[in-house]
């Protein structure tokens, strides 16, 4: 082994075992180059330098107050993000009731609307419209009973009843107009009534024509008797 | 929840992800001590240590997703983090060596090994440990970190490799030239022709 030879397997002398080729051919070098002998000798001496200054902070490990501080930390960011997610969450579930509130006022409108004047456009035989809206018959029908009344009457023209005077044929066009009077006020069309009554308020359902008198009318169930 | 002592540090890093604290803990347990040891041997000071330790993890708690399982194990990246944050912290205090710091909690524990020692004798030393100490000190960086992982820590070159992300070969050369230059700086060799020295 030559010294130069030695400087490089330097570090791997104390790498390889005992009895192996690279350190019997260094101990070989060692006692014919005093150079080299001494070199050896300087880095052992480092080498248990080394290991001194290494034992000293062998066991050192971080304060414990590092390990509170960052505990604290992780509780921090979960709970914030644990809040954030819940806020997230409030936020969508109030979105969506406010959605759910809107609808049902809407449709609470429009059954009032629809409750206080039930305009409906008939033709022939088979009503489809009302005054308000052409498909607002249909939509009434889905939406409850009190339209659903309303439906019913304007599809059956045969319960309505005419009025004296009044031709079948011109009812073609007729809209159903739901009004509430007295009772009395219906012997004005040319009905009977029954004198014991007359005061009553009822609801009726009127039939107009295109030139805005009534041709038929029929009293719901509820109001008939 | 409990968890298992054999747990990997995968398994934990994901579920201190999701918000297991005590997963938390025990990844900072098991790795903690390494880390402050390298920072402390690397920087020289107590303190800095700390909060390089510190910071190791707070970036873990803030960026767990950095870690990717087909780059390396979670020891390496923390490692990784320590050591970007050490060589920050030695780029603003270069020479800084505030041994008084380190009786607390770092150095000086060694201490009371020196006890049974004549006072002369301990002096003598003390003297020497912290003139080596102070030469590991003032090599350049790459060269510190082969000798505080191999030297100091007692690392294998593979395992300082795989911390430091670079081939056996660079630790192995790098541990060389960082003795040669300890030697130098020691002035160890005396008599003998300064072959490390000029070797760099």
């Amino acid at each position: 082994m030559t010294c130069e030879e030695f400087e490089m397997a330097g570090l791997d002398l104390g790498v390889a075992g005992a009895g192996s080729p690279l350190q019997v051919a260094a101990r070989e070098h060692l006692r014919q180059c005093p150079h080299c002998a001494a070199l050896h000798e300087s880095w052992q001496t480092l080498q248990e330098d080394l290991q001194v200054v290494g034992a000293e902070t062998q066991d050192a490990s971080t304060p414990s107050r590092v390990e509170m501080r960052l505990r604290q930390e992780f509780r921090t960011k979960h709970k914030t993000l644990k809040r954030r997610r819940v806020a997230i969450a409030a936020a969508w579930a109030l979105a969506a009731a406010a959605v759910v509130v809107g609808a049902m006022s809407w449709v609470n409108w429009r059954q009032d609307r629809n409750g206080s004047v039930v305009a409906h456009r008939t033709n022939g035989t088979t009503p489809a419209t009302s005054t308000s809206s052409g498909q607002g018959v249909d939509r009434a029908a889905l939406a409850g009973p009190e339209l659903g009344e309303t439906l019913q009457a304007s599809n059956d023209a045969g319960e309505f009843t005419l009025l004296p005077g009044s031709m079948p044929g011109a009812l073609d066009d007729a809209t159903v107009v739901r009004v509430r009077l007295q009772r009395e006020a219906l012997s004005s069309l040319g009905l009977t009534v029954n004198e014991e009554r007359a005061a009553d308020w009822i609801q009726v359902e009127l039939l107009v024509g295109d030139d805005g008198q009534p041709q038929a009318v029929r009293l719901p169930q509820s109001t008939t008797d | 929840m409990q968890i298992e002592a054999h747990e990997t540090d995968d398994v934990l890093l994901r579920r201190s992800a999701k918000g297991d604290e005590e997963a938390f803990t025990q990844l900072y347990r098991r790795h903690q001590a390494p880390l402050y040891r390298f920072a402390l041997r690397m920087s020289g000071n107590a303190w800095a240590a700390e909060e390089i330790v510190q910071d190791v993890f707070m970036t873990l708690i803030r960026e767990p997703g950095k870690f990717d399982p087909a780059r390396g194990t979670v020891g390496a990246l923390l490692y990784g983090i320590a050591r970007n944050r050490v060589l920050k912290h030695l780029e603003r205090a270069p020479r800084e060596l505030s041994q008084e710091e380190m009786g607390d909690d770092g150095y000086g524990k060694q201490a009371r090994v020196f006890e049974a020692m004549t006072p002369a004798h301990w002096a003598e030393i003390r003297e020497r440990r912290d003139r080596v100490r102070a030469a590991v000190l003032e090599l350049p960086v790459e060269f510190r970190e082969a000798v505080v992982l191999c030297g100091l820590e007692e690392m294998s070159y593979e395992e300082a490799a795989h911390l430091l992300d670079c081939p056996v070969g660079t630790i192995r050369s790098r541990l060389h030239r960082g003795r040669a230059l300890l030697l130098a700086k020691l002035e160890m060799l005396r008599d003998a022709p300064r072959r490390a020295g000029a070797s760099r």
